[in-house]
């Protein structure tokens, strides 16, 4: 008999999670003993090395040691955002021949982000199964809830290539809730901010006898405990140079031993106020002698430089409320979960902004998964009378060749949902329509992201205006776009062409698939 | 040319025909389909439709429209096609009636298909029979809970009166989305079966979204992100604005509107206050009146955009509302901008007499003279 697992894939560290026999969730521990595996693959020059042991990389070859692929997943390589990441990657990114990000390893060979998730993925299979002694064939994955449907793709073709079937995208926030065991207390109305290693989710989520009901979700994609590192080792390059009189700011090496310094300085400084950060060899000087660092941080430096980034999560927070139609008094409890969330000066911001003292988790990193675990159990009957209702994160609109983007179906729909457009010949015997899909509202194509491009084909031969095409666009549970297309007075099905389409085909991921499968035997 | 073809229709399920008799059919007469043959309008064509049963039924029928398709090159004669529309004469009420009752009587005594529609038809229909029973009896249900929902208007399928509140929409919306929702029946790992409660969740979603527009437009009810509440406090300020005497008591404690900050007018003592009896939009537009009689344009402005809020549909009060807008505006010596609202105005209601009084003057004198306009609201 084959398993489900609960799996919380993250930016910085995943977690596997599962539901006992007797009913009690339990986290498995890797290999390590460790409850979380680092989102870390080393493409070592005999082959693939993921998790804790692929830390190796990271001082050895870190433009081969890949950490946050979530956070490239199925996004466009000409984004704002991914360009300005691209700038302080260790690693290289690739723009693939669909405008996708992708990864450009050393030795020429270019991989898809969905790919190193797919082998993080199989890591974490392999971890439950080992604790099992059975194979695990699906799973439910937990995403950020802003995830568009690329991502939402890409998240299930990671899955596919790990040899796993996603029963269920689960959002962050709405996991989390779940996993912090809001089904079994009193009916309440959360507030849920998830602040992981890359990424911030907001939930407004309502909970009214066993009904979960996601009012609202927003987030920003780049904002994170990553981030956080990153603002410090600017603040410590600048250090370094005006200390030693060198400037490391284009050593990947020594940016990357500094990165590693500054989280765990991080870390400790969430109960310490003050630490001491040293580095045996930060870099060499020319001569050949190695440059040593150390330097004493405390907590309210640590909250100077990362100030910024910490404001930066208010604005979801009352994106949130506002979508829902909350004010701040009507929450009755702020959940707080991620890694990130440890730090004092993000529970202050999050207290000032709600005015009121957020929930303490104990496990703030491993409830989302918890969450996760729950659901499996939940969609297999074990956990009774539990219900989640979801919302569409954003909106999609459908354009064709001359007209603007029009809104098929509005942010927060209640999903699955389903709604139609109908599109006519614009010429006498016009053999195809072709239309596109965005997802946004905006009138405007640049403001939305496109999703992809088909074709009505074969339609019957008749005047211009004649042939109606209905157009249906279903929304469900996971939030992945499904289209359908008939003739609308004869109720024909209609042939949708792909023209384009954001992610990867379906041949890749099979071929990515039978290759992982194969190296694991 | 002209002699009588005979067009064979076969329909190996009852559902085909059910899909034949009522999407396929235009105006219950008109059916269009490739042929492949040459025709022209007006010859007669005889349609034998063959049910399930193996019987044939025909009817008579001609053609009333035919575009040819011309043979690409390359290709041999004959897969020449063309496109016809036919209109079937012989298609009588009586033989429609006949062909309902069979496929009515074959349809008690057959499992029924998946795929009433062509919305739910799929490839690979699943077949009912390989299910173990309980999921067959599930099936069932679930799909004549389907086909009947797909026929029933909005509030039906949500099971509520046509004129049901906020509250009563959301609570059985819940209820419907608590019964047929795709994740009740994971477990049992039966796509057909998830497929249909995925539909089955998918129209009361819609239903929900539709009855919710339409609350929200008739004024019954506010959203906000997915949730649908009765409007709380649209008439908040109403005692306010016919205490005719000016003396306000203490403030009732009903739930303030909090989004109209500016919607509840302060009780300015006035004689010319209309009385307390009047309801409805004429006391918000009484009022109104009287304010810009008193030159007080900015809060008439302010009682009009709280009025529409109660009375969105009302003609008068959107033109007045413009009239305000307009006065506003020529206190600030805007004439363009007056001009546009009092055409906005006559645009929502020829019948306002102000509007057309006030765009003679503005046209006449500009802004000058703003004193003299207070007289036409007197």
């Amino acid at each position: 008999m084959s398993r489900a697992v609960g799996i919380d894939l993250g930016t910085t560290n995943s977690v596997v999670a599962l539901i006992d026999k007797d009913g009690a969730p339990r986290i498995l521990t890797t290999e390590e003993g460790s409850t979380t595996m680092p989102s870390l693959v080393w493409y070592a020059s005999n082959g693939p090395v993921v998790g804790e042991r692929a830390r190796a990389g990271l001082d050895h070859s870190p433009d081969c040691t890949i950490f946050g692929a979530k956070r490239l997943l199925g996004r466009r390589f000409d984004h704002p955002e991914i360009r300005r990441l691209a700038r302080t990657l260790p690693f290289e990114l690739t723009e693939a021949p669909n405008g996708d990000t992708w990864i450009q390893l050393a030795a020429g060979r270019a991989i898809a982000p969905e790919e190193v998730c797919g082998l993080i993925l199989r890591e974490l299979r392999r971890t439950a199964e080992a604790f099992l002694h059975e194979p695990v064939t699906s799973a439910v994955i937990t995403i950020p809830a802003w995830y568009d449907a690329a991502q939402r793709q890409a998240t299930k073709d990671a899955a596919q290539i790990a040899g796993l079937t996603v029963l269920r995208l689960l959002s962050e926030p709405t996991a989390a809730a779940l996993g912090h065991g809001a089904h079994r207390g009193a009916d309440r109305r959360f507030l849920v901010c998830d602040l992981g290693g890359g990424t911030f989710d907001v939930a407004t989520v309502d909970v009214d006898a066993g009904v979960f009901e996601v009012l609202a979700t927003t987030g920003d994609p780049f904002l994170g405990g990553d981030d956080l590192d990153r603002a410090i080792v600017e603040h410590l390059v600048r250090d370094v140079r005006q200390a030693r009189g060198i400037d490391i700011s284009g050593d990947a090496i020594a940016i990357e031993r500094l990165r590693l310094a500054a989280q765990r300085a991080k870390h400790e400084l969430s109960d310490a106020e003050r630490t001491k950060l040293a580095i045996q060899e930060l870099a060499q000087l020319p001569s050949g002698r190695g440059v040593e660092y150390s330097r004493v941080i405390r907590r309210d430096e640590l909250e100077l430089w990362t100030s910024p980034l910490v404001r930066k999560i208010e604005a979801p927070m009352l994106e949130a409320l506002s979508r829902a139609g909350r004010r701040r008094e009507d929450v009755e409890e702020v959940l707080l979960v991620g890694g990130s969330t440890r730090m004092p000066a993000v529970r202050k911001e999050v207290e000032r902004v709600m005015g009121q003292e957020p929930a303490t988790l104990r496990n703030p990193e491993e409830v989302v998964a918890i969450g996760a675990a729950l659901e499996v159990a939940r969609l297999d009957g074990t956990i009774e009378g539990v219900l989640l209702i979801d919302v569409a994160a954003r909106g999609l609109s459908m354009s064709t060749v001359e007209s603007e983007c029009e809104m098929v179906i509005a942010q927060s729909s209640i999903v699955p949902t389903r709604e139609h457009r109908l599109l006519a010949t614009r010429s006498e015997n016009q053999p195809r329509i072709e239309f596109d899909l965005w997802e946004g509202e905006s009138p405007d194509p640049a403001r939305n992201r496109h999703l992809g491009r088909y074709a009505v084909v074969d339609l019957p031969l008749a005047p211009a205006g004649d042939v109606l095409v209905l157009v249906e666009v279903t929304l469900d549970t996971d939030g992945v776009v499904r289209l359908s297309a008939s003739e609308l007075v004869s109720g024909e099905r209609l042939t949708l062409e792909q023209i384009f389409h954001a992610g990867l085909t379906r041949a890749e991921v099979s071929r990515l698939a039978k290759q992982v499968a194969e190296a694991e035997t | 040319m002209n002699q009588a073809r005979t067009l064979h229709v076969r329909c190996s399920t009852w559902d085909q025909v059910d899909v034949f008799t009522t999407r396929k059919l235009r105006k219950g007469k008109l059916l269009s389909m490739k042929v492949p043959f040459e025709t022209i309008a007006g010859a007669r064509v005889t349609l034998g439709l063959e049910l399930p049963n193996q019987l044939v039924v025909a009817i008579d029928g001609v053609v009333q429209r035919a575009s040819p398709i011309a043979a690409e090159p390359g290709k041999i004669e004959s897969s020449a096609r063309t496109w016809i529309e036919i209109e079937l004469t012989g298609l009588t009420d009586d033989v429609m009636a006949r062909i309902r009752t069979m496929a009515s009587e074959e349809a008690d005594q057959h499992t029924p298909q998946l795929g009433a529609t062509p919305g739910v038809r799929r490839k690979t229909a699943p077949v009912v029979d390989d299910l173990p029973a309980d999921e067959k009896a599930l099936f069932q249900h679930l799909s004549g809970e389907l086909r009947r929902l797909r026929a029933a208007a909005v509030h039906d399928v949500l099971g509520v009166a046509s004129d049901a509140d906020a509250v009563q929409v959301r609570t059985s919306w819940k209820n419907l989305v608590r019964r047929h929702h795709p994740d009740l029946v994971a477990r049992r790992n039966a796509p057909a079966i998830s497929h249909l409660a995925e539909e089955l969740t998918i129209l009361s979603n819609r239903a929900y979204d539709r009855l919710r527009a339409a609350l929200v437009a008739e004024g019954r009810g506010t959203i906000v992100g997915p949730t649908l509440s009765a409007p709380a406090g649209w008439l908040v300020g109403f005692d306010d604005i016919a205490s005719g005497d000016g003396s306000v008591g203490p403030r009732p404690s009903q739930p303030r509107l909090q989004h109209v900050p500016d919607a509840t007018p302060k009780p300015r003592t006035s004689p010319t206050l209309p009385p307390t009896n009047i309801q409805g939009g004429e006391a918000f537009e009484q009022r109104a009146r009287v304010m810009l009689g008193q030159g007080q344009a900015q809060e008439a402005r302010e009682v009009l955009a709280a009025a529409l809020v109660v009375y969105p549909r009302s003609k008068s009060l959107r033109s007045l509302y413009y009239v305000a807008t307009a006065m506003v505006a020529l206190q600030d010596g805007e004439v363009m901008l007056a001009i546009s609202q009092l055409e906005n105005a006559l645009a929502h209601h020829e019948g306002c007499h102000e509007a057309a009084l006030l765009l003679d003057h503005v046209k006449k004198f500009g802004a000058d003279r703003n004193q003299d306009l207070v007289r036409i609201f007197l």
